[in-house]
């Protein structure tokens, strides 16, 4: 790869845009649907945001429920990951039981909310679903059961030499580079950069059980495998402790309709990294301005100097080790060379794939579609 | 709890004056300006970046004010404190100076002021238009308050509000 230029956006819905003609509670629901993988921290991050500007506090035991229903979507987040990563360097059938192992997560987060996206367990000065013995009796087997499957994991990518060949020194983005292309989550962690919202600026749980935060030096995609890995293991501590503690009290507190006049910057840790939410209200029921900074979008930024100096072969995986949400950006690859710029559909690029390693002696022509 | 954010407040306020009492901590890792004028944000942000270790850009938030355009930049530095700095461009002539050679990180919201906002960003280096998509009606900036999306048909991309028909006629 000489040069990479990354566009993303063809998708874009507007959804702040939506959020100022509607009022806050409508709001709730556009916001949970921002990303279908992280709803529910996005829901976590807005009413936290107008928790603030309305001078609510929230009960420990629904801070405690936010947090379980926030590590369980980490868990499902990174498990699709891991499988996906897997799946882009051949390793079918680690995807396999990486997906399985995500749909009991799926299944539990389906019990708590009802759906397996878009739990709607949020609502502004609380949650809207409580825990009773039974789903906490499924919720700790399950993470038992987790527990086991990701010790696995973890045994694997620090043993198997397949893997670590395929992913040491892969799509590295050094520690000041990371700073300076504003990354965050896991790929700043694995540049060696302890942040994580969840101890910088923590909530509930979060407060009373701090988090170790995992990090790593190689700044690759190897680096960020196990950072992901470490931190589902984390995950499940989280939840076993929220479970076993968790405090009795009211699900919701009151929440006045129209909202004082003010500003708010919210910060929480979304699976893919830091998640920004700024509101801005003007005394009704309405928000002036609500933006949205998701953490795909800060790691894009350090996506060109990943993908400088690698090989084509390695673009799927360097890619894919951010998480990106395809969702909400689009897909263009342009390719420049001294004499010329072009851009490139798939086909193109397929076929300047093939050429350019038939020059190295590799024949790649014949494989089937 | 707040030491390091005051201080950080009583550096900029002794060596730029005019952010006397237009510069506050309002929480734990929060600092906020007032609205500054280009002139007077272009003189500080070199300090906060090289002097101040402010070297992570977040985001930059775009808010319409009425006649103004306001421009909320998100920076940080190794303790993790949010600088929020507010910049005030007049609507009319909205030109702002790019911040993407010392925060590489902002150029894709710089882009975002660009499109949604209609704001004139010097120095931005060219490149693919972002977020809006190919053929979006020039002069159309949607995050501005006056911009209605039910005068919008979203098919042929054409906004056409009553007001304008009016004015033909």
């Amino acid at each position: 790869m000489i040069n990479a230029i990354i566009g993303i956006g063809y998708n874009h819905r507007g959804l702040e845009k939506a959020c100022e003609s509607r009022n806050y509670i409508q709001d709730l629901y556009i916001i949970e649907r921002v990303c279908g993988i992280c709803s529910h921290i996005h829901s976590t991050a807005f009413c936290m945001s107008i928790e603030t500007l309305t001078g609510v506090t929230v009960s420990k035991r629904a801070e405690y429920i936010r947090v379980v229903v926030a590590e369980l979507e980490r868990l499902h987040s990174h498990l699709l990951w891991l499988g996906i990563a897997f799946h882009e360097i051949g390793f079918d059938t680690m995807f396999m039981y990486t997906w399985r192992n995500r749909e009991k997560v799926l299944n539990l987060l389906a019990t708590i909310g009802g759906n397996r996206v878009n739990y709607g367990v949020n609502t502004f000065g609380g949650v809207r679903r409580d825990f009773d013995e039974t789903i906490n009796a499924e919720i700790l087997s399950t993470v038992d059961l987790l527990e086991e499957e990701i010790k696995s994991y973890l045994h694997l990518a620090l043993t198997e030499s397949t893997l670590a060949v395929r992913l040491v020194g892969v799509g590295k983005l050094s520690h000041e580079d990371a700073i300076k292309f504003g990354a965050v989550g896991p790929v700043a962690r694995a540049a060696g950069i302890a942040e994580d919202m969840r101890v910088i600026e923590p909530f509930g749980a979060y407060k009373d059980f701090p988090l170790h935060v995992a990090t790593d030096q190689g700044a690759d995609v190897y680096g960020k495998t196990v950072v992901r890995i470490l931190e589902m293991q984390e995950s499940l501590r989280m939840i076993r402790l929220c479970i076993k503690n968790l405090p009795d009290g009211p699900l919701t507190v009151r929440v006045p309709r129209r909202v004082p006049a003010g500003e708010v910057l919210t910060r929480v840790e979304a699976p893919r990294g830091e998640n920004i939410h700024y509101v801005r209200s003007n005394g009704t029921d309405m928000p002036d301005r609500v933006r949205v900074r998701a953490p795909s979008q800060a790691n894009w930024h350090g996506m060109q100097h990943m993908l400088q100096g690698g090989n084509l072969a390695d673009v799927p995986i360097t890619i894919a080790a951010i998480d990106p949400c395809y969702s909400c950006t689009d897909r263009a690859i342009i390719i420049h060379s001294e004499n010329e710029t072009k851009l490139t559909d798939w086909r193109k690029l397929r076929q300047y794939s093939i050429d350019w390693y038939k020059k190295q002696g590799v024949d790649c022509s014949t494989l089937k579609l | 709890m707040m030491e390091s954010e005051e201080k950080i407040v009583q550096i900029l306020c002794e060596r730029f004056p005019f952010l006397q009492g237009r510069i506050a901590a309002r929480k734990a890792k929060r600092i906020f300006s007032d609205a500054l004028s280009k002139d007077e944000f272009m003189q500080i942000v070199a300090f906060i970046h090289d002097e101040l270790n402010f070297r992570r850009g977040h985001l930059v938030v775009g808010t319409d004010e009425g006649d103004n355009l306001g421009l909320l930049y998100v920076l940080s530095n190794p303790e993790f404190i949010l600088l929020n700095l507010r910049e005030s461009v007049p609507k009319a002539n909205p030109v702002v100076t790019t911040l993407s050679d010392l925060y590489p990180s902002l150029m894709m919201h710089e882009r975002e002021l660009v499109s949604l906002f209609g704001v004139i960003v010097e120095g931005l280096p060219k490149g693919i238009s972002y977020p809006l998509p190919d053929g979006w009606p020039e002069g159309n900036y949607p995050m501005r308050k006056e911009w209605n999306p039910d005068y919008f048909n979203r098919n042929t991309l054409a906004y056409d509000p009553p007001q304008e028909k009016e004015e033909q006629k």
